[in-house]
C-alpha cells in the first residue's frame, strides 16, 4: 500500500517569525504550564531533543526565590481550572546557574518570562539575563532568546498585576526594560482590565515587539463544607476552555489596535481552537492548562493545524486576522 | 473469580534506582468490579513500565467528562494490566468507575517516588505495618506483592490495619486480603485487622485504635489515607519509640509531573513540597516534625 505524497504547495508552511526568532510552527506553551526539564526527568530526554513547542517558555522568573502561595493552590472548575500558585521558583540566580544552560541546548527558541514587584525589578531581571546570555549563549543569542514581561499574574499581592492594569505603569516598565534588552521583547497582558487594547497600545508604544494575551481571569471558589474561600490565596486565576470566548474577544480587540504581532492564548486544546485565535489576529498561539493533560499537546495541535489549513486551502499568512475582514 | 484474585504474585518490583521512565499511553478497560462503595478498575496499558509500590498514574477516559485527569495510586500490576482502587466521589472518579470493558483511557505514569523498599526492609527490620484509611488502602496490594517478591519475603512479619467508614466501603479491602494471602502463601507471616467507624464490622473504632493496641517498638509503618487519619497515625505512632513512618499523600493535581506546582503541601519546617515530584511518599518527620517528646 502506498500513500500519495502531499504536493509541496498544498502543505502550508508552519514556519513563523516572531521578531528575530524563527519558530518551526506557531504553537508554544504558556509560561508556568510546562516545565520541560521536569518532563525530561519523568519521561526521558527525548522531549529536549525534539521539543513539541515552536518556542519554549519556562515558568516566570522572579528576582528572589519564592515559595509561592499556601495550599490548596488548584481546583478543577466547570470547563477549566483555577490556580493560585503565586510565582513559586528559585529566583534569577538559580535559573541562570541551573536551568538556563540546559535550556539553551533546546533546538527551539527560548522565551524567558520575568515577573517583578516593582519596575526596577523588571529592569534588574532583564539586565541579569542579558549578561548571562552574553556570557554563555554565544553570538547571535538574540536570534534564539526572547523576553516576556509577565505584568499580569493575578496571584501575587503587589507589583505585577497593578503594573499590568495601568497604561502609564506599563509604559514605564516596558521602556525601561527596552533599554536593557536588545532582543525580542514581549509584554504579557492581563484580561482583568476595562480596555485591554489600550494597555496593548501603551506596551507597543513603549517598545514592546509583541503582545501576549491573555493571562488568567481573576476568580474564586468557595469550599462547600466550610463556606470559606477554597484557595489558600483566596482568589486565583481561571483558565481552560471556560475562558476561550473571552480570550478571543481580547485578541480581536488587540489586533485591531496594534501593529505588533500577538501571541494568543486562553483555553486552547485543539487545532480548531488554535485556528480561532489565528483568525482573531494571533500570529502565534500558546497552550496553557490543557497541556497538563498531555505534555505533547502543542506538537499535536501544530500537526492538526497543518492539516486544517491544507484542507481549507489557506496559508498561515491568509488566516491571521481573517476574522477582521468582512468579505467572504 | 474476581480479577484481583486471578493474579499470581510475582510483580517485578523495581527499586527507586531501577525504574523505567514514565509513559503516556492510550489503554483500555480490561475489567471493572464493584467492591461495595469502592471500585477495582483494571486498565490494559501497552508498554507500561513496572510501577513501584506507592507510585501513581494520571487517568483520563476518552472522551473525558472532566478537564483534568485524575491521580490514582497503582494498586496492582500484572504486566501491562494496571489496577486501581477508586472511590466514586465526583464526576471524574464516577466516569472512571462507570467505564465498561474496552472503553479507552489515557494513562500517564508511573509517577512519583513511591515507598522506598530498600529503606522499608533495611535491617534491623522487625515488622512492616501497613495502615490504610478508606480508599487509602489503594497502594497496599502492590506493596504486599512487592514484599512477597523481595529477597526477605518468606521471613517477613507483616501487619495490615485498614479503617473504613462502614462494611460497604470495607469490601474495597478485598484486593488487600488477596495480596496478603499471596504473601502468606510464600511463607511470610501476614495478618489483617479491619476497623469500621460505624461498627458494621466488629465494634465501632478507628484504624488508629487498632494501631494503638498493636504497635510495637521498631515497627516500620507505611501509611495512606485522609489527612486527618495520617496526622492521628503520627500522633499514635510517636507514643511508641523507635517507629519509622512513611506517609503517602493525596493532593489536587493538574500535571502530576512538576510543571504546575499546584499540588504543594506544607512540611513541618514550613517549606512546601510538591506531592507529585517530591512525593507522594514522605517521612513522618518531614511532614509533621519531631516535636516535643513528652
Amino acid at each position: 500500500m502506498t500513500f500519495p505524497m502531499q504536493s509541496q504547495h498544498s502543505s502550508p508552511d508552519l514556519i513563523v517569525h516572531l521578531g528575530p526568532l524563527t519558530l518551526a510552527h506557531p504553537v508554544i506553551n504558556a509560561s508556568g504550564t510546562m516545565e520541560i526539564l521536569e518532563l525530561a526527568d519523568v519521561f526521558g530526554e527525548d522531549v529536549l531533543k525534539s521539543p513539541p513547542v515552536g518556542a519554549y517558555v519556562p515558568k516566570t522568573i522572579t528576582l528572589k526565590p519564592r515559595q509561592g502561595n499556601l495550599p490548596p493552590r488548584i481546583l478543577e472548575t466547570p470547563a477549566g481550572m483555577i490556580n493560585a500558585i503565586g510565582l513559586s521558583g528559585g529566583g534569577l540566580e538559580a535559573f541562570v546557574g541551573g536551568s538556563l544552560p540546559r535550556l539553551l541546548t533546546l533546538s527551539c527558541p527560548l522565551i524567558l518570562s520575568i515577573g517583578g514587584f516593582s519596575p526596577r525589578e523588571y529592569v534588574e531581571l532583564a539586565a541579569g539575563l542579558r549578561q548571562a546570555l552574553q556570557a554563555g549563549a554565544g553570538d547571535g543569542w538574540t536570534q534564539r532568546v526572547g523576553l516576556e514581561l509577565n505584568v499580569s499574574c493575578p496571584n501575587v499581592h503587589s507589583g505585577c498585576l497593578l503594573i499590568g492594569a495601568d497604561p502609564g505603569e506599563i509604559e514605564g516598565v516596558v521602556s525601561a526594560v527596552r533599554r536593557e534588552w536588545p532582543g525580542l521583547l514581549i509584554t504579557k497582558l492581563t484580561p482583568n482590565v476595562t480596555d485591554i487594547a489600550s494597555i496593548a497600545a501603551a506596551a507597543a508604544g513603549a517598545g514592546a515587539d509583541a503582545i501576549s494575551a491573555v493571562n488568567t481571569f481573576k476568580g474564586m471558589v468557595i469550599d462547600r463544607r466550610s463556606l470559606r474561600p477554597f484557595l489558600g490565596n483566596v482568589t486565583g486565576g481561571l483558565s481552560g476552555p471556560a475562558i476561550k470566548p473571552l480570550a478571543l474577544r481580547a485578541i480581536f480587540e488587540i489586533f485591531a489596535r496594534v501593529e505588533v504581532p500577538v501571541i494568543g492564548m486562553g483555553g486552547i486544546r485543539s487545532a480548531e481552537d488554535a485556528l480561532d485565535f489565528l483568525a482573531c489576529g494571533a500570529t502565534v498561539v500558546a497552550v496553557g492548562s490543557a497541556g497538563f493533560t498531555d505534555p505533547w499537546l502543542t506538537g499535536r495541535i501544530a500537526s492538526g493545524l497543518a492539516t486544517s489549513l491544507s484542507e481549507r486551502g489557506l496559508t498561515l499568512r491568509d488566516v491571521v486576522g481573517i476574522a477582521h475582514r468582512r468579505e467572504a | 473469580m474476581p480479577r484481583y484474585e486471578n493474579r499470581e504474585s510475582g510483580h517485578e518490583c523495581p527499586g527507586r534506582g531501577s525504574r523505567g521512565k514514565a509513559v503516556r499511553v492510550f489503554g483500555w478497560v480490561a475489567g471493572s468490579e464493584r467492591l461495595g462503595s469502592l471500585s477495582w478498575l483494571t486498565i490494559h496499558a501497552p508498554g507500561f513500565p513496572a510501577a513501584g509500590p506507592g507510585q501513581f498514574v494520571l487517568l483520563q477516559p476518552e472522551p473525558p467528562a472532566c478537564f483534568l485527569p485524575r491521580a490514582f495510586s497503582v494498586a496492582g500490576q500484572r504486566g501491562e494490566e494496571i489496577s486501581f482502587l477508586i472511590s466514586p466521589v465526583g464526576p471524574g472518579t464516577k466516569q472512571l468507575t462507570n467505564l465498561r470493558e474496552h472503553d479507552p483511557v489515557w494513562i500517564t505514569g508511573p509517577l512519583g517516588n513511591g515507598f522506598d523498599m530498600d529503606t522499608l526492609l533495611a535491617p534491623p527490620m522487625r515488622r512492616a505495618v501497613l495502615v490504610g484509611g478508606g480508599v487509602g488502602a489503594a497502594p497496599f496490594p502492590l506493596l504486599l506483592d512487592c514484599l512477597a517478591t523481595s529477597a526477605s519475603g518468606p521471613d517477613l512479619d507483616v501487619l495490615v490495619l485498614l479503617g473504613f467508614r462502614n462494611s460497604s466501603q470495607a469490601e474495597g479491602g478485598q484486593p488487600v486480603r488477596a495480596a496478603a494471602a499471596r504473601l502468606a502463601a510464600g511463607g511470610a507471616s501476614c495478618r489483617i485487622e479491619i476497623a469500621t467507624e460505624d461498627g458494621s464490622i466488629g465494634k465501632a473504632r478507628l484504624v488508629t485504635d487498632l494501631l494503638a493496641a498493636e504497635q510495637r517498638q521498631g515497627d516500620r509503618l507505611a501509611v495512606c489515607g485522609p489527612q486527618a487519619m495520617c496526622e492521628a497515625v503520627w500522633q499514635t505512632a510517636r507514643e511508641a519509640s523507635g517507629l519509622s513512618c512513611w506517609f503517602s499523600l493525596e493532593a489536587n493535581m493538574a500535571c502530576g509531573v512538576g510543571s504546575c506546582h499546584g499540588c504543594a503541601s506544607l512540611r513541618a519546617d514550613g517549606s512546601l513540597a510538591l506531592v507529585c515530584r517530591d512525593g507522594p511518599v514522605f517521612t513522618g518527620e518531614s511532614l509533621y516534625g519531631v516535636g516535643e517528646q513528652e
